[in-house]
């Protein structure tokens, strides 16, 4: 497994998400919205010939919708990744940078808030700050999960 | 029937491949069942395909080997080398046939007998003295006959059409590659149009489209496949078997036209033969053994596709004996694959899932159609492995439907576009039976407790607005809404209220990701060419989702008074809705023509209405509240012209609806006013308008406006009060209005008003009527013929006199 992270935020929180999971990082335009489905699917978006289901991890964490959903201009950084045979994108609030860290990743320590506490696989320390690291594929589980409950 | 053919072919030779090395490989490991299992499929499925196919030789071959392979299955024997290289060279004459039909020429009848014998003679000779190889004669026959293909081949050219298989990773690729393509040609066209590109790139960005087109078309079609082409080798495959089998069965064979995906199609072609199959062989019974069990000397055995969602569903289902669950639990411990005390545990459900284990049959008796216990297991590998599901549903002396739902994965479909609450979805066209619109003639629409109903020319159905089933608002918009008759999943269809309708594209349809499909009225995603991901509906989920009861009840008669009106004489009416709201008809005769008038010509004349129409007043037939209809923002109102020859009249109206073909029968009981009677037209009673009494009711109205035409002249044109008032409300009336000395002399006919003395002198001695008007309202004496100047009513009365005065003289 590579040490190779992909630094964003999601509902103000730092994460990590190992690139392995990651096929791209886009700048979202039109968002077609999906009206009868649960609140964090956040609409279809178009990447060339593809269909991206976009996830808005703001809302499957703290059931509020991301700012940029309503936005007029709707724009927004999604983590492009392939789940079990479908194209998502994770909506996030930024993408910070692509970074190789070498400390192996760590227990969490603390209490976590009740929201982040399915997502949270661990800690890594990079530069003297910690992230979660996330797992999108589990993330993307949980969330239907969550929702459901 | 070559297709089939080629098929077959192309089918048995990609297997032989495969299975070259599991030959190899068992003779390495000869107790491996895994692999024997493989090989003896592999006959059982050439002879099940020939046996359609009418190739006896290859059916006699791949008979011999599986009868062989079966008792070394079923004696839990291993096979020696010499019995495994003569089934080798069973399969190496099998490869040999192959080439030959291929090539459309007739192998020479050699030695099939001997290398039979060879075969059985091996199986014998192993069961006997395992040791022994007598694999010589075999191989030595295989290598003389091979010898003589390959020379006959040199001198044949390939004279069939050549086909070439893909991995389909490689179409999928081409596929997003030309959707690609297009998206890009449509950014391109959106540049072309904003900037001003020259004809010549025009012509090239032209034909640069088309060959995409072309392409998309064609990579379209290198996937999709009707089903009909599943269900092709169906019809001769029943008839043969039941012939062979003296049962008699109907095939009904539906949904042909559903499209599939290529590679399913393949597929589902061999999990489907074996169903079909087993339902007659083991299913239908002998027509004695139905009329004894008091059905049908014919059995029936219905095949039928249909798309469900994101699933094709194929289903088999005969009136046969179904499957006997017992019988089914006591060949599974018979052949020890479970006690008789695991059995008993289990639930019949789960009982009947045992006809799904590897080597079970309850068929009696060995057939050379089935009952080896291949089959259900093998069907449901099949299914399962291209990820789809098979059920059973069975009925224990009435017969058994299986079930397959395989998946959709890449299909194109022709969709329609649509638009409800600002969003566009797509709907299988194939799902659709009929587009309306709400103000169709022939739809009624009922609200009962919120439950719509929609009755189509006597038809009622369940109507769910698509707005509220995904929860959106519903958009104002002017014209009306698209209603579409939509075929659902369990056969009843209902009717879907969009907001429009706006197009039709074929569509790629992409499998959605779980958490949209969860929502259940989705099958799907799609990108259309403007590059805007849109989702396909799901016609059977919308209707699970709104729970819509899903009746049908063709209301009898509905019909019988429909065959009824047909005899009845008709005749065209135009239906329009009153500025009051009523619907009435009223015959399209009269009618001379329909015009949009502006609010601004309509007037009150005398508690009257009026519309200057072309510069002249037409009587209106129904008051006109101006105020009203402005404060509404209604600019124009739609009136009919009608005429009865002489004499226009204006009919304003809320909105002209259509034209009907009206019985002329009326029920005269509610006639009044100008309403003629009412008439039943499409299930709704409407009133008619009785032409007749329109043109009488409006006979005053009519000499007003005959008497309009004279002319009055008055007197004085200095006068102040004859210019601001008096004049102002002859126009008003619909008079014209001339002026003394301005205008000449006065002629004959003509009115003149008299309001000083000094004019007096202008109009004696002509013929024209005079009025004089007064400024006291008391008459200065008792016989004083003048009139008081507000006293309108007299004044208006006295004109009108005075012009029909004219009129007589």
């Amino acid at each position: 497994m590579s040490n190779l992270y992909l630094f964003a935020h999601i509902a103000d929180t730092a994460v990590a998400i190992r690139t392995d999971e990651v096929e791209a990082v886009v700048r979202l335009s039109e968002l077609s919205p999906v009206p009868g489905v649960m609140g964090h699917v956040a609409g279809l978006s178009a990447l060339r010939s593809r269909v991206l289901t976009i996830i808005d991890a703001t809302a499957v964490i703290t059931g509020i919708p991301h700012d940029t959903i309503n936005s007029e201009a709707g724009e927004g950084y999604a983590i492009v990744c392939d789940i079990s045979g479908h194209s998502y994108g994770i909506l996030v609030d930024g993408v910070d940078d692509i970074r190789t860290v070498h400390n192996p990743p760590l227990p969490i320590c603390g209490r976590v808030s009740d929201a982040w506490t399915p997502y949270a696989d661990g800690v890594i320390e990079d530069e003297g700050l910690s992230y979660f690291i996330m797992s999108l594929s589990s993330f993307l589980d949980q969330s239907s999960v969550v929702q459901a409950a | 029937m070559d297709e089939l053919l080629s098929e077959f072919v192309a089918e048995t030779q990609e297997s032989l491949e495969a299975l070259a090395n599991v030959v190899v490989a068992l003779e390495v490991d000869p107790s491996d069942r895994t692999l024997l299992d493989e090989l003896f499929r592999f006959f059982h499925t050439v002879k099940g395909s020939c046996g359609f196919l009418n190739l006896p030789r290859f059916e006699k071959l791949s008979h011999a080997a599986e009868d062989v392979l079966s008792e070394i299955r079923a004696g839990d024997a291993t096979p020696d080398s010499a019995t495994i290289s003569a089934v080798l060279a069973v399969m190496d004459r099998i490869a040999q046939l192959c080439e030959a039909v291929a090539i459309g020429e007739s192998l020479p009848d050699g030695n099939d007998g001997q290398l039979i014998e060879t075969l059985h003679h091996c199986y014998r000779m192993a069961g006997a003295v395992p040791e022994e190889s007598t694999a010589e004669p075999a191989v030595v026959v295989d290598e003389e006959t091979m010898a003589s293909t390959q020379v006959e081949r040199t001198g044949r050219g390939a004279a069939t059409s050549r086909t070439i298989r893909l991995p389909l990773s490689l179409i999928d690729q081409l596929m997003n590659g030309v959707s690609d393509m297009v998206l890009a040609r449509n950014e391109l066209s959106r540049k072309l149009r904003t900037g001003d590109a020259s004809p010549e790139l025009e012509t090239a960005f032209e034909r640069l489209s088309a060959c995409i087109a072309d392409m998309r078309d064609t990579i379209s079609k290198t996937r999709m496949q009707r089903v009909d082409r599943l269900f092709m080798a169906i019809p001769r495959m029943v008839r043969d078997l039941g012939r062979e089998l003296g049962k008699s069965i109907e095939l009904k064979l539906e949904g042909g036209d559903v499209e599939m995906d290529r590679e399913m199609v393949e597929m589902v072609v061999d999990p489907l033969t074996h169903i079909v199959r087993n339902s007659i062989d083991h299913g239908i019974e002998s027509p004695a053994d139905r009329i004894a069990a008091g059905k049908p000397e014919v059995g029936t055995l219905k095949v039928s596709a249909r798309q469900s969602g994101s699933q094709i569903v194929i289903e088999v289902a005969d009136d046969g004996r179904g499957i006997n669950i017992d019988a089914v639990a006591h060949k599974i411990v018979s052949a020890g694959i479970m006690t008789e005390q695991d059995v008993a545990k289990l639930s019949n459900a789960a009982k009947l899932e045992l006809i799904f284990t590897a080597g079970l049959s309850t068929a009696n008796q060995v057939t050379a159609v089935s009952g080896r216990g291949v089959g259900m297991d093998i069907v449901r590998a099949n299914i399962e492995r291209i990820g789809g599901i098979i059920s059973l549903s069975n009925n224990p002396g009435n017969g058994l439907t299986i079930t397959m739902r395989v998946p959709l994965t890449l299909t194109i479909i022709p969709g329609l576009l649509l638009n409800a609450g600002g969003l566009n979805f797509a709907i299988p066209r194939s799902a659709i039976v009929e587009i309306l619109h709400d103000n169709n003639p022939t739809v009624s629409i009922n609200r009962l407790a919120g439950a719509l109903t929609a009755t189509i020319r006597g038809v009622r159905y369940s109507m769910i607005d698509l707005e509220t089933v995904i929860g959106l608002p519903f958009i104002e918009r002017t014209g009306p809404r698209t209603l579409i008759l939509v075929r659902s999943s369990s056969g009843n269809p209902y009717i879907l209220g969009v907001s429009q309708v706006e197009n039709h594209e074929e569509l790629v349809i992409r499998p959605a990701a779980p958490m949209v499909m969860a929502a259940g009225i989705y099958a799907g995603m799609t990108l259309p060419d403007n590059g805007q991901p849109m989702l396909l509906l799901d016609a059977g989920g919308i209707a699970q989702t709104a729970q819509l009861p899903l009746v049908v009840d063709d209301i009898e008669a509905g019909e019988a008074a429909a065959q009824e009106e047909e005899a009845r004489q008709y005749y065209t009416g135009l239906r329009l809705e009153e500025l009051t709201g009523e619907q009435r008809v009223i015959r399209l005769s009269l009618v001379e023509r329909v015009e949009d008038i502006a609010l601004a010509a309509f007037g009150m004349t005398a508690g009257h209405t009026h519309a200057m129409i072309e510069g002249n007043l037409v009587p209106c037939l129904r008051s006109v509240d101006v105020n009203a209809l402005k404060t509404q923002g209604v600019k124009e109102v739609t009136c009919l012209r009608l005429r009865d020859g002489v004499r226009e009249l204006c009919y304003p109206v809320r909105s002209v609806i259509d034209i009907d073909e009206v019985p002329t029968e009326l029920d005269l009981s509610v006639a009044y006013d100008v309403v003629a009677g009412v008439v039943l037209l499409n299930g709704v009673h409407i009133e008619v308008i009785d032409g007749f009494a329109l043109f009488a009711s409006a006979p005053d109205i009519l000499e007003q406006a005959e008497t309009a035409r004279a002319r009055c002249v008055i007197a004085d044109a200095a006068d102040s009060w004859n210019r601001e008032i008096l004049a102002p409300l002859l126009t008003q009336a619909g008079y014209q209005v001339a002026w003394g000395g301005s205008e000449g002399a006065v002629k004959a006919g003509d009115v003149v008003l008299v309001t000083s003395e000094p004019a007096t002198e202008m109009v004696s001695g002509s013929q024209a009527a005079v009025i004089r008007l007064r400024n006291n309202s008391d008459p200065a004496e008792p016989d004083d013929p003048s009139i008081y100047r507000y006293d309108r009513v007299r004044l208006l009365e006295a004109i009108s006199q005075a012009g029909q005065k004219r009129g007589v003289a």
